[in-house]
């Protein structure tokens, strides 16, 4: 399995070096809507007189400079590439390849985020230093943090994946994932922090999977949480992910039997 | 306000039209891709270089060519889209790539490569659309469309979404598309590129009577010559941006071929007949032989002579066109010397 | 000018019945308009929730300001975004030639020759979101405002018309525009909030690169009685220009594609 990925990974970034400038522009776009919100959030502490609902100025910065790298790192579009391969005919050969076609995509996912982190650590600094940001957390905040990142990252993978069989029985997926990103946008922290959320939406943010991609690991990056509840929330992550595994399990199965009862 | 064209003047008058593309080099690598980008390095190709031929109204001329002869960069220059690097051309009085609303009006370019169609709408959508666009009055945009769906047939096609047709039906609507708006001059860039016999004889009938009802003018171009042996009483041939032969199709052969074909039917099998010219072809009693056209009259009686009663039956011709056409490309050098 | 009225109806009522034949994705993208405004409206009240005024800015003013977002939005993308996705194909495969053999003027042929008609229910949708604000601010709207807002609209639509055929006319020397074109509509996303409450740096851009910042607040400022005549003056002047220089930019694009330049 190792060996495989040895070589796909290689495949997969000699293919990235070709599209350089085109990963850097799509970057962009995983990053533009945190700076947007801060930038409000950051009007809004301002007219309160600095702080909102514990939250300091400087506090929103570090949590969306944290949610754009979280975002970043936990982006997954294996849904919209699947749905295309579907509808170009691409996927029969793949089935017949002895690798599932969801190791191509972990792959390419993976190297894609290690070539534009760089890119993605500077615009971070620059609104840094933009918005004079502090971070107020402790080590172990940057060790919960680690598997808490590669939780929520293969979290929003398997969700992407999840989606990505409703191909078998839909035309176009469009709308599913437009409702599911604007479920996320509400319910992920984009809009703001969890804490400041109307309780009623708290409550629900926490009972769906969207937090955990985003918000959750994002305050933990922060320096935001308890040891316990960094450790809970980790919890948290692991059910709903081991939750997807199935769910998606599950679809995959029931999905390829739709397809090749039609006939690709 | 019509243009003013006197009846005897030509209707696509060329004068030493000339075209030179400038390519840009590219390299490979970051480097060299960078290098470039603050320095180009071109390329001149040229593609036509200086050819003259005047088209009279109501004429359907063939315009052959190898690919890459400068055909189509010529049918571009004439229809505007591309501006000459030196000469000059009018088209029905207009300068073409001054792109006066009067000349655009008064021709159409069809390419039998591209379409014009938008995919996902039924033709007669597209139609009403290119109707406002020419602003074509109603009564004659209904006479129009009526002829036309006559002509090609095209009731059935016109409502279903384009990308349903086949290739020979899109090609019919295509060609009802460019000629809604009825223009004096057609340009006709490979019509029935990639069409079955029966299609491209379906496309070939109805130019035809096209150009005899509307008196339309007709440039066309075509890798099958049935397509111009059919439709043209004039051909001009161009090779390497150079005008080669403009005249009658009928003394293409005469004028290009040197040599005249000699087949000769025996009642036994064919021995050697390499003394009398080039054997292109033998098998049992048939066989093919090319002559010089200037000793054509000759061998032939010997070769009547000599066989005697071996021989069954025998024919002199000139060779067929498609076989003159590609001998003429397939030589690289100069036609000045092809023509000597 | 009846005559370019004629085509563009034409254009409509052909764009038209091709949705029609697809009315699944029709409604399907209606609901999901809905779904986007509904969230954004909820992300501007859970802010509000915790202050009174952003910047100087009032909860209905900010629904004004969302409505006028969607509203530009939907304008552009009814009609200009759709022309220049098939203009950049045109410009790909070889088709514009026939564009070009057309007796009209050729930019306005591929501005508006596509339409995407369901967008027509985005406008709906954000003038009913601006008409919901501007009940809110419960401000007496006279007519001189509502001119001067139709007005600023039309200019911010233009605005952004001006930069995305700026950017498309590109394609005639590059190959590939689109990433180019996800950039800017990465950054049109900003304009859901008034461009003041952005940093310097950024306000910069969004307001010089990428004019949406200027394209949606304008209208909101208009009609909340906060801009006059003169800046609208204004706004419509330095539209003007920048639709002179894309046109300008196109016109230079079209000669190299025909060959008689460079």
């Amino acid at each position: 399995m190792i060996r495989i990925y040895r070589q796909l990974l290689v495949a997969q970034i000699q293919a990235a070096a070709q599209y350089r400038i085109q990963a850097v522009l799509w970057m962009l776009f995983s990053i533009i809507r945190p700076v947007i919100f801060l930038a409000a959030w950051t009007a809004v502490s301002t007219a309160q007189g600095g702080s909102v609902g514990g939250y300091t100025t400087s506090d929103f910065a570090a949590y969306y400079i944290a949610l754009t790298i979280v975002g970043h790192l936990t982006t997954a579009w294996n849904s919209f590439e699947f749905e295309f391969e579907v509808r170009q005919g691409r996927l029969s050969p793949k089935l017949l390849r002895p690798l599932h076609p969801l190791h191509y995509s972990v792959v390419e996912n993976l190297v894609w985020k290690v070539t534009t982190f760089l890119p993605l650590m500077l615009v971070c600094l620059v609104i840094a230093l933009t918005f004079q940001v502090k971070w107020s957390g402790e080590w172990w905040h940057l060790a919960l943090f680690v598997p808490s990142i590669v939780l929520a990252a293969a979290l929003s993978f398997m969700i992407g994946w999840v989606v990505a069989t409703a191909t078998f029985w839909l035309q176009r997926i469009n709308t599913v994932n437009t409702l599911l990103q604007r479920t996320s946008f509400i319910f992920a922290g984009q809009i703001a922090p969890l804490a400041l959320m109307p309780i009623a939406l708290q409550v629900i943010s926490y009972s769906l999977p969207f937090a955990y991609v985003l918000a959750i690991p994002a305050e933990i990056l922060r320096g935001g949480v308890t040891l316990e509840r960094g450790l809970l929330y980790l919890v948290g992550q692991a059910v709903w992910l081991a939750l997807a595994i199935v769910a998606y399990r599950f679809a995959w199965r029931a999905g390829l039997r739709e397809y090749s009862a039609v006939g690709a | 306000m019509y243009a003013v064209t006197p009846m005897d003047a030509p209707v696509v008058d060329v004068r030493a039209l000339r075209k030179v593309y400038r390519v840009t080099e590219r390299e490979t690598g970051l480097a060299a891709t960078f290098r470039s980008f603050v320095r180009r390095r071109y390329r001149e190709v040229l593609a036509v270089d200086g050819i003259t031929f005047h088209i009279d109204a109501g004429e359907v001329v063939g315009f052959l060519g190898p690919n890459g002869a400068g055909k189509t960069t010529t049918l571009k220059m004439l229809s505007g889209l591309l501006y000459p690097t030196g000469g000059e051309a009018t088209v029905l009085g207009h300068v073409p790539w001054r792109r006066e609303g009067a000349f655009l009006r008064g021709m159409t370019l069809l390419m039998g490569n591209r379409s014009q169609l938008v995919w996902d709408i039924p033709a007669a959508d597209s139609f009403l659309v290119l109707k406002e666009i020419y602003a074509v009055p109603e009564a004659q945009y209904t006479r129009t469309l009526d002829e036309l769906t006559d002509l090609l047939d095209l009731g059935p096609l016109l409502h279903k979404p384009v990308r349903g047709l086949s290739l020979g039906e899109r090609m019919k609507v295509e060609f009802a598309a460019g000629l809604l708006h009825s223009p004096g001059v057609a340009f006709l860039d490979e019509p029935t590129l990639g069409l079955d016999i029966s299609m491209q004889g379906r496309i070939r009938r109805f130019v035809a009577e096209y150009n005899r009802r509307s008196g339309a003018t007709i440039l066309l171009t075509s890798h099958y010559m049935d397509d111009v042996v059919a439709l043209c009483r004039r051909v001009i041939v161009i090779h390497h941006g150079v005008l080669l032969y403009d005249g009658a199709l009928a003394d293409l052969a005469e004028r290009m071929a040197p040599y005249k074909r000699i087949s000769v039917t025996l009642r036994g099998t064919v021995g050697d007949l390499s003394t009398y010219g080039e054997v292109v072809s033998s098998n049992e009693n048939l066989a093919t032989i090319h002559v010089p056209r200037a000793q054509a009259a000759e061998r032939t009686a010997r070769l009547v002579r000599e066989l005697g009663d071996q021989l069954a039956d025998i024919s002199v011709e000139d060779p067929p066109i498609e076989e003159v056409i590609d001998k003429v490309f397939a030589s690289e050098r100069p036609l000045a010397e092809a023509m000597a | 000018m009846v005559r370019y009225l004629r085509m563009f109806r034409a254009f409509a009522a052909s764009e038209f019945q091709f949705e029609m034949e697809y009315r699944g994705n029709f409604y399907l993208s209606i609901f999901e308009m809905f779904l986007v405004i509904g969230t954004s409206i909820g992300a501007v009240l859970i802010m509000f929730g915790h202050t009174t005024t952003m910047n100087g800015w009032t909860l209905p003013e900010m629904i004004v300001l969302l409505g006028v977002y969607y509203l530009i939005q939907g304008g552009v993308n009814l009609v200009f975004s759709p022309s220049f996705e098939r203009l950049m194909e045109h410009v790909r495969v070889g088709t514009l030639d026939f564009h070009l053999l057309k007796p009209v003027n050729v930019q306005f042929l591929v501005s508006t020759r596509h339409l995407r008609v369901v967008r027509a229910a985005d406008l709906g949708l954000g003038l009913v979101v601006v008409i919901v604000g501007l009940l809110q601010v419960g401000a007496q709207i006279g007519v001189a405002q509502s001119l001067l807002f139709a007005l600023s609209l039309f200019f911010g639509v233009m605005l952004v018309y001006s930069l995305l055929l700026g950017l498309v006319t590109l394609s005639f020397w590059f190959v590939r525009v689109e990433n180019l074109l996800a950039i800017f509509w990465a950054f049109t996303e900003a304009g859901r909030f008034p461009v003041d409450v952005y940093p310097l740096w950024l306000r910069v851009s969004l307001s010089t690169i990428v004019p949406i910042g200027i394209a949606v607040t304008a209208p909101a400022n208009a009609i909340a009685g906060r801009m006059d005549a003169v800046g609208v003056a204004l706004l419509g002047a330095g539209t003007a220009l920048a639709v002179g220089i894309a046109s300008a930019l196109w016109r230079r694009g079209l000669r190299s594609y025909t060959g008689a330049s460079a």
